[in-house]
C-alpha cells in the first residue's frame, strides 16, 4: 500500500521560489494566473497497513513537515 | 590551558567546525573535541557548539536531518541540564528544527545567498552569551540562503517578553531598520536564546570575525564566554 504525503506552506508564509515562478509565468505572457503556490509530495510504500498509517502520520509530523510553517495532508494512492 | 572541555558536533556537510575550533582554542584557551554526529555518547563537556555549514546537504529543510542524529539526543540531554549550547548558522537551524529554540529559518526573502558583513545590535546585554560583549553594536559576517527568521505572533511575543532576542540586524549606529535587514528576518532578528537562557542560536558567524583583515568583534564574543567555563 502506498500513501502520498503532501506538504505545503501555511497561508502567509513567503515562498521566494513561488514568487519567482509567478514573475516568470507573467513574463511568458500568460494572463489568467491569479495566484500560485507550490508544495512537495512524498510517496511511502508500507508493509503493515495496521501500524503503517500511524507511522506515516508521525513521519509527516516529526520529519517531513515543520509545524511552524507547513501543513501536511495524507492520501491513500 | 584550562582543563575544561568544549565540544563541536560535526555533521556530514558541516564546514565551519575548524574555524570555530581555532577561535575557541585561541580565545578560550580550552581543549576542543570534535564529536561525530553518529556518536551516541558525549562525555564531560562544559559547552557544546553546533557549527555552520550544510549538514546533510540542506536536504528537505536546512538542519532537519541533523536533528535525527544520535549526538543530538545527547545535546538535548545537556541542554536540559542547563549546559551552554551555541548554534551558529546551520547550528541555529538545527536548534530550531529540534525545538530547543523557537521559530524557524525560511529562505531569504530576496532570493539571494547573502555573504556580507552585518552589524548587530546587542538587544539583551544580560544574557550569559552577550554580557561581556562591551559594545552596543558588533560586526559579524553572514553567509546563508536560509536565514529569514520567522515565528508565530504568540511566540514572537514570548521571545520579546522574556528578553530572549539577543541580536538584531542594524545599521552601524544600531538603528534597526529595513535597510539593514539582509534576509527578511522578522523584526530584524539575528539571534535568540531559549526560555531557560542557556541555548543561543545565531545566523551571523563570530568565528569569521577574529582576524586582522576584517572585524575582530568575534574575539569579544569568544573571550566573553570564558566565565562559563
Amino acid at each position: 500500500m502506498i500513501y502520498r504525503i503532501y506538504i505545503s506552506y501555511k497561508e502567509g508564509i513567503l515562498d521566494p521560489e513561488a514568487e519567482a515562478l509567478k514573475k516568470t509565468i507573467s513574463n511568458m505572457g500568460f494572463k489568467s494566473m491569479k495566484n500560485l503556490s507550490k508544495g512537495k509530495y512524498f510517496d511511502i510504500e508500507i508493509i503493515d497497513s495496521n501500524k503503517g498509517l500511524d507511522e506515516i502520520r508521525k513521519i509527516s509530523k516529526d520529519l517531513l513537515s515543520n509545524p511552524v510553517i507547513e501543513n501536511f495532508k495524507i492520501i491513500k494512492k | 590551558m584550562s582543563k575544561k572541555n568544549v565540544s563541536i558536533i560535526v555533521f556530514p556537510g558541516s564546514n565551519c567546525d575548524r574555524d570555530l575550533s581555532v577561535s575557541i582554542q585561541k580565545y578560550l584557551n580550552v581543549k576542543v573535541s570534535y564529536v561525530w554526529h553518529n556518536d551516541s555518547k558525549i562525555e564531560n563537556y562544559e559547552m557544546i557548539f553546533l557549527p555552520g555549514g550544510f549538514s546533510f546537504g540542506d536536504y528537505l529543510r536546512a538542519g532537519v536531518i541533523a536533528t535525527k542524529s544520535p549526538a543530538i539526543h545527547e545535546v538535548i540531554k545537556y541542554a536540559k541540564k542547563g549546559f551552554p549550547i551555541i548554534g551558529i548558522c546551520n547550528g541555529f537551524q538545527i536548534l530550531t528544527e529540534c525545538n530547543l529554540l523557537k521559530g524557524t529559518l525560511l529562505k531569504n526573502n530576496n532570493q539571494l545567498f547573502k555573504c556580507e558583513n552585518t552589524h548587530l545590535k546587542v538587544e539583551n546585554k544580560e544574557s550569559i552569551f552577550s554580557k561581556n560583549l562591551k559594545k552596543k553594536v558588533v560586526e559579524f559576517p553572514i553567509a546563508h540562503a536560509q536565514g529569514n527568521f520567522y515565528t508565530t505572533p504568540d511566540s514572537l511575543k514570548e521571545l520579546e517578553d522574556n528578553n530572549q532576542i539577543i541580536f538584531k540586524y542594524s545599521s552601524k549606529n544600531g538603528n534597526i531598520n529595513k535597510e539593514s535587514n539582509p534576509n527578511g528576518s522578522l523584526n530584524n532578528i539575528a539571534g535568540i536564546i531559549n526560555k531557560k537562557k542557556n541555548i543561543l542560536g545565531m545566523m551571523p558567524h563570530p568565528e569569521r570575525a577574529v582576524d586582522k583583515f576584517g572585524s575582530q568583534d568575534g574575539i569579544l564574543f569568544f573571550k566573553g564566554l570564558g566565565e562559563l567555563l
